[in-house]
């Protein structure tokens, strides 16, 4: 693995060093491949008896008919699902535009905070105080605090738009989590890679743009991800500006049926955008992986 | 006096199979009904009462009766303000003041309970008023509109307040001074989620721009004041309480006027046999004026606005 010399990358980052170096498949399935045929008859009745048994255990309960009345009624669903669609575009223009200005701004972040040289002291005061500072604060309250506080300034030229005060909360809470990301990629970048650039007459801008940044960027992908669908997700916490995005549309149905269903609605649509990315990912980490057992010694 | 309800109840049986079944209770009106039509002289008092007598069992807590509503309980619905002990803010409900505070009272003392004694308040969310599952209350009171699609969920009790929507806005707002629905059609309006209010918007004023809605009626105001939205569409008597007490510079533009008279309703567990109960003691406040009197004591200077056409 890759982060000698370097401090190891946040927890969640998706780069498991645990993982045996080879074992290109599913962990799952992998046990499997081992057993043969009678440890996959095995595994298939296992998981036919035990699924049953969750769903006859469900499904016979004694308040089964009034859960499914309430969470899974067919008719508010075909009535539900357009609408909380259509307001789910919210969603999607707020994480996009927040995702790009989150992949600059974290950029900045980490390149200051990886800085060296005491003159730039201040500089890397700042960004670790502003990364240390957004990860302790709940997205919500950013989202509220200028949701709400922003607009009553009543400043000219402030927008009062809640869309924009929405993209600026989530930008500022996630390029903190993207830069620490970005910061464990750079760091992951052997010494002797900028000893070698130096070394070749390359300023220290040009090693930092040409040879760190290029080789840490591409190993940070897999992580950048899993932050960007934690961002995808709270952008369902724009809800308490009173937008109408995918969950107060889900909400409003809600309440107009006395029925719980258009939440269920919406949680489908985030697992469809989302278990693709997972996917994603990990096809991205187990590539990543591939190209560097094949480049020897990195 | 219990044991003469019981008697009255008993006489009035026998002559239940003559007796009329009132469609608005349901088609079983059982023991309960009966004494109504009993020829004893029975009073307006009698049913309601004998009704919750009969049906003490289906009482979430013997004795008692449990209510639910809104925490914090805004006015002109609760007054009296807070009690220590209690988690309610803003009004504590055991007080019996303000409309609903009011009409829980009566509504408890014509079924046979003291109030506040045998009355206790329950703090409900609003989506627990409908979720499935064992429920700590008898009825949920918090100004929710009969609806029949609402009506699948739950059992409602009949009106206890007609109610009208209203636009509140800000002095010197675009809007401050419409006399027509057409006027707001460029308006920024805000609205509590998941309220009639809401429905307004969306389906009488269809304005072009989006409506911006909101869990709590204190974040609407909020930014009525800040001026991120023009108005706020609430029921009447809070569009009052809005501009009297929460925003200065408010304006009651005038309120709506909708094709079915929209009313509050009490929402009860399905199936719930006290629906019944808190109906007759509804029709005796309405038959006997009292009902109108608690409208006169709490929201007299609250119902009068222009209507916007």
């Amino acid at each position: 693995m890759s982060y000698a010399g370097g401090t190891p990358p946040p927890a969640g980052s998706g780069v498991d060093p645990a993982l045996p170096d080879g074992d290109r498949g599913s962990r799952i399935l992998a046990p499997l491949r081992t057993e043969g045929v009678r440890g996959v008859t095995i595994a298939v009745l296992s998981t036919v008896v035990f699924f049953t048994a969750i769903v006859v255990a469900v499904v016979n309960s004694s308040g089964w008919t009034e859960i499914r009345g309430a969470f899974f009624d067919g008719e508010v669903f075909r009535e539900a699902l357009p609408k909380i669609v259509d307001r789910f575009g919210l969603n999607v223009f707020i994480f996009l535009v927040a995702e790009v200005l989150v992949l600059v701004f974290a950029m900045v972040l980490a390149i200051l905070r990886s800085l060296v040289g005491p003159v730039f002291f201040p500089l890397r005061l700042l960004a670790a105080g502003y990364t240390d500072l957004f990860r302790a604060l709940p997205t919500i309250l950013v989202i509220s605090l200028l949701g709400f506080g922003a607009p009553a300034l009543q400043l000219e030229g402030i927008p009062t738009s809640k869309v924009f005060w929405a993209i600026v909360a989530l930008t500022l809470v996630y390029s903190a989590y993207v830069a620490e990301v970005y910061r464990a990629g750079i760091e992951s970048v052997h010494p002797s890679q900028v000893a070698s650039a130096r070394a070749l007459g390359l300023s220290r801008r040009k090693t930092l743009r040409y040879v760190v940044l290029p080789q840490a960027v591409r190993r940070v992908i897999p992580p950048l991800l899993n932050d960007f669908i934690g961002l995808q997700k709270d952008s369902a916490l724009v809800s308490v500006l009173g937008v109408v995005e995918g969950l107060n549309q889900a909400t409003i149905l809600q309440f107009e049926n006395f029925d719980f269903t258009p939440f269920v609605a919406l949680a489908l649509v985030y697992v469809v955008i989302t278990i693709p990315q997972a996917r994603f990912v990990d096809w991205l980490i187990a590539r990543d992986r591939r190209r560097r057992q094949g480049a020897v010694g990195v | 006096m219990r044991k003469l309800f019981v008697v009255l109840a008993a006489t009035g049986l026998l002559f239940a199979a003559c007796a009329e079944d009132d469609p608005t209770l349901g088609g079983d009106s059982g023991p309960t009904g009966a004494t109504e039509t009993g020829p004893t002289g029975t009073t307006a008092e009698a049913s309601a009462a004998s009704c919750a007598e009969a049906n003490a069992d289906a009482f979430q807590t013997a004795g008692t009766l449990t209510v639910g509503t809104g925490n914090p309980a805004f006015p002109p619905w609760w007054e009296g303000g807070e009690s220590d002990g209690s988690e309610f803010e803003f009004n504590d409900p055991a007080k019996g003041e303000g409309y609903e505070g009011a009409v829980v009272a009566e509504v408890a003392s014509r079924l046979g309970l003291s109030f506040p004694d045998a009355v206790s308040f329950v703090a409900v969310k609003f989506n627990e008023s409908f979720a499935p599952g064992p429920k700590d209350f008898d009825f949920v009171i918090q100004q929710i509109s009969y609806s029949p699609r609402r009506d699948e969920a739950v059992d409602f009790s009949e009106s206890y307040y007609n109610v009208n929507q209203a636009l509140v806005s800000t002095e010197g707002s675009s809007i401050a001074g419409a006399t027509t629905v057409a006027e707001l059609a460029d308006a920024k309006l805000g609205a509590p989620i998941g309220t009639t209010s809401l429905e307004v918007i969306e389906t009488v004023i269809q304005p072009s721009q989006d409506p911006a809605v909101y869990n709590d009626l204190a974040l609407a105001v909020q930014d009525l004041k800040s001026g991120t939205i023009d108005g706020i569409i609430v029921d009447l008597p809070s569009a009052f309480f809005i501009t009297a007490v929460q925003v200065p510079k408010g304006v009651v533009v005038g309120q709506f006027e909708t094709e079915s008279q929209e009313y509050f309703a009490m929402s009860f567990e399905t199936g719930s046999s006290l629906v019944e109960c808190v109906n007759l003691a509804l029709q005796e406040m309405k038959a006997d004026g009292t009902l109108d009197a608690i409208e006169q004591e709490w929201l007299a200077d609250k119902t009068n606005a222009p209507v916007l056409t």
